[in-house]
């Protein structure tokens, strides 16, 4: 949902988003380990250093290409860029290996007969939570209707006086600051390393897609097929296909439903 | 020596997959995020089919072409979508995909352990085996490529190509296929990856999955992007530093961990800094050696035929009323902006179309064309239902218009703007194209005489050379109606064709518009300016609320007083 906002409300295919992600990470992963400031200090790092790591990065690349008006494919490749060179960046700076975030007490839970673990709950609640309150701010609020307003129309939100740049940036400060926090709960149970943030990304690209271009509740529902289709895949086909379903689904839906499950039709 | 050269042949099978990227992305402004997959599955065909089959190498080859020639014609099946943010995001699935199966396709692909003991190619009797046996034979295949990618890109294909880069719209107003352009340009681009993955296989005699990640993706999309896009030197440059950067790393003794981070962190910084201030690359499209062979400026000679201009030639056949609609309708929801229309175009004449805005004016031109299809009614051209027909056939029976908006290919030059709109040029063909050279070569030459011919028309002949971007407003809208005339068809729908153009320019356009009759073309435009549509129309519908209210000699109906509320509003009292 992070990325599905900031694509929705700046049409920018933020394929660095990956790098906020991991920058985010790797700040949580210092502050829980080497500065021993704790987990959820670490937490709130990784939203904070998201945050600033998004502004940056709509600051000093995408508002100078789109003040000499870029194509969306220079400025799409402006941002494999950023990438690729922030990821080599970290591996220079933190090493290849990967890194732990420690600090939660991971135990099973057995619920009849369905187990998982601490973390796995956590991310239950905590995404749904994270879910929840973003779609009450987009609603509910004067800012969160500024952002939907220029997400469907820019040209006329400008005419009504909500200023787009201003607006690009709350998107990108919240949407990066998710990014962070949604980054520290993946490496709770995976690790961090300097290209850990590409994969997830790329899940949500599809998730995106799926549910719907401009549709944020759309970003949420393809989430939850993406993640059916994949687990539920893995029970009838063999354990190779299970990385292979994902894309598939994106394929058939991209062919069959070019505008997603709840977008628009005729786009 | 043999490491110096083995850094040779490394920069001559990127260059390859470079040419085959640029095709895609310089030529065509198609991304593909899959090209690394690509050259994967190439090579793990001509691997396979070499251990497996006991294929020799030529067959290996042939092989892995024909694979990945497939594979990237796949990536057209959701043909309309394939353009922007879905082809990015479709080659991304292609390239995950076909990435995962190589690691878990264990059975087939030995997962990581990779595939080794690939055999050496053997040719006049010997096997090729240290890096400076293979040279001659990879220079010689990026050679091959080269010549094929830059056949392909500097031909009449190419043209379109590019047209379909910087306008997918008009190019199907010059009667050019769209798809037909995607899907091949996709084959051949994946064609040739199958060349430079055969010999990266047997070069290498051992390939694993870790040579075709995203990553790779990556670095070709960045390195034709720096070396200039629809520029093939310029790919040739790209790969040189991609390559040759590390290189000069190690040479100056950096840590050797260190050396491909550096140079991925060099290219990403690179990359970002090129989008900002030299987006065109190293080398870009309009210069250096990537345009050898492009012809010289039009030498200014005497006025050039018009022969086309005689009415003899176009009033050949047909009947009195080339153009014919009965009952279209179109809805958008709840508007009706196309209510029961019908109307005839006569020969020789010109019609306007009049009507206050919102009547449904430029939906009717789109209805005519094709790029909207009707909800229901019948559009005959010559006698002929082309109701069902593809917007782009419909120029290719006669039936061509200009945009309100002009919609020239900006990116290219004048003279390629006028040339790209000729029909039935054997050039885009691939046949021909290599295997009748002088044939294509010959119908070049009278094209380009033609394209220059419909320039002078215009009054624009001298400028030919000249990106289309470069030029003003009016003289923008001037190629436009050269490229109209040059699609040779003979029912020509001109969209506000003096809209936003200084006065000299308009009486300027508003003669060749009645030249144009004369001719016997059956000219048709939708025009706001009302006495622009006095000066030149012989006869006017007048449009209200998508349907035709009125019919006559344009001066009779601005008379009327209940048009001339409707078409300025009522008075209030």
């Amino acid at each position: 949902m992070s990325w599905g906002l900031i694509f929705a409300t700046t049409k920018i295919f933020h394929f660095s988003h990956a790098l906020t992600l991991t920058l985010a990470v790797y700040a949580a992963v210092l502050a829980a380990g080497p500065w021993g400031i704790g987990l959820p200090a670490g937490f709130a790092l990784a939203a904070g250093a998201g945050c600033l790591v998004g502004l940056a990065t709509e600051l000093a690349v995408y508002r100078p290409l789109r003040r000499v008006h870029a194509s969306q494919l220079n400025i799409f490749l402006a941002s494999l860029g950023l990438l690729i060179a922030g990821q080599s960046a970290v591996l220079i700076a933190f090493g290849p290996q990967a890194r732990t975030l420690e600090g939660f007490p991971m135990t099973g839970i057995a619920l009849g007969p369905v187990a998982f673990t601490t973390i796995e709950a956590l991310w239950v609640v905590a995404s749904w939570l994270l879910i929840g309150l973003l779609m009450a701010w987009l609603w509910r609020t004067r800012h969160g209707r500024a952002i939907r307003a220029v997400a469907s129309n820019p040209e006329l939100a400008q005419c009504l006086g909500v200023d787009r740049e201003r607006v690009f940036l709350l998107v990108f400060a919240v949407g990066s600051a998710l990014a962070g926090v949604g980054g520290a709960l993946l490496a709770l149970r995976d690790t961090a390393s300097p290209t850990m943030g590409v994969q997830p990304v790329l899940a949500a690209f599809i998730a995106v897609f799926l549910g719907g271009i401009g549709s944020i509740p759309g970003a949420a529902l393809g989430g939850v097929v993406l993640g059916l289709a994949e687990n539920m895949g893995g029970l009838v086909l063999p354990g190779y296909w299970q990385g292979v379903i994902a894309f598939v689904v994106l394929f058939v839906v991209l062919v069959v439903r070019p505008s997603g499950i709840l977008g628009a039709r005729g786009r | 020596m043999d490491f110096w050269v083995h850094v040779l042949n490394m920069i001559l099978l990127l260059s390859i997959l470079g040419m085959s990227l640029n095709l895609l992305l310089g030529y065509s402004g198609l991304v593909s995020m899959a090209h690394a997959a690509f050259f994967g599955v190439g090579a793990y065909a001509a691997a396979l089919s070499a251990r497996h089959l006991g294929l020799p190498f030529p067959l290996t080859l042939v092989v892995a072409v024909a694979l990945t020639t497939v594979l990237a014609g796949l990536v057209t099946l959701p043909a309309l979508r394939v353009r922007g943010e879905y082809l990015i995001l479709l080659t991304l699935a292609f390239q995950m995909v076909l990435y995962e199966l190589m690691l878990a396709w264990v059975d087939l692909t030995a997962g990581r352990t990779g595939i080794s003991g690939i055999p050496r190619p053997r040719l006049f009797g010997r096997a090729l085996v240290t890096p400076l046996e293979f040279l001659p034979l990879i220079a010689l295949c990026a050679l091959g490529a080269f010549a094929i990618a830059w056949r392909i890109g500097e031909s009449p294909f190419g043209r379109v190509l590019k047209a379909m880069r910087d306008d997918e719209r008009a190019t199907l107003a010059i009667g050019k296929s769209v798809l037909r352009g995607k899907v091949l340009v996709f084959c051949l681009s994946g064609g040739l990856v199958g060349v430079a993955a055969a010999l990266f296989a047997h070069y290498q005699a051992f390939i694993n999955p870790f040579s075709f990640t995203l990553d790779r993706s990556i670095f070709l999309v960045a390195l034709v992007v720096l070396g200039g896009t629809a520029n093939l030197a310029g790919t040739l440059v790209g790969a040189l530093l991609f390559v040759g950067l590390p290189e000069v790393l190690r040479f100056l003794q950096a840590r050797p961990e260190i050396v491909d981070a550096v140079r991925d962190l060099v290219f990403g910084v690179l990359l970002m800094l090129f989008m900002r201030f030299r987006p065109e690359g190293l080398l870009p499209e309009h210069a250096g050696l990537g345009t050898l062979g492009r012809a010289a400026a039009p030498a200014p000679g005497p006025a050039r035929a018009t022969d086309w201009l005689s009415p003899s030639r176009s009033a050949l056949g047909g009947a009195e009323l080339p153009l014919r609609a009965e009952g279209l309708e179109k809805h958008f929801g709840g508007i009706k902006a196309a209510d029961g229309l019908g109307l005839t175009l006569p020969r020789g004449k010109v019609t306007a179309l009049v009507g206050p805005n919102g009547a449904g004016k430029t939906t009717v031109f789109n209805l005519l064309t094709g790029l909207l299809p009707p909800d229901s009614g019948m559009v005959a051209l010559h006698g002929r239902d082309v109701t069902r027909l593809a917007p782009w056939r419909r120029v290719r029976s006669g039936l061509a218009r200009t945009f309100q908006d002009v919609r020239l290919f900006e990116r290219m030059t004048v003279l390629d703007n006028v040339l790209a709109a000729v029909p039935d040029q054997p050039g885009e063909h691939l046949r021909p194209l290599f295997l009748a050279p002088w044939r294509v070569a010959a119908a070049e030459r009278r094209n380009r005489e033609k394209a220059l011919g419909y320039l002078d028309f215009v009054g624009l002949a001298h400028r030919a050379n000249e990106v289309a971007a470069s030029l003003a407003f009016g003289e923008q809208k001037l190629v436009a109606l050269a490229r109209l005339v040059a699609t040779e068809a003979d029912v020509l729908l001109l969209d506000e064709p003096a809209s936003g153009v200084d006065a000299q320019w308009v009486q300027r356009i508003l003669e060749l518009i009645r030249r144009l009759a004369a001719a016997g073309k059956t000219v048709c435009l939708v025009e706001h300016n009302l006495e622009v549509v006095t000066a030149v129309a012989d006869r006017a519908y007048f449009m209200d609320a998508g349907r035709i209210i009125a019919e006559g000699r344009p001066e009779e109906l601005m008379a009327d007083p209940r048009l001339g509320e409707i078409y300025f509003g009522k008075a209030r009292r």
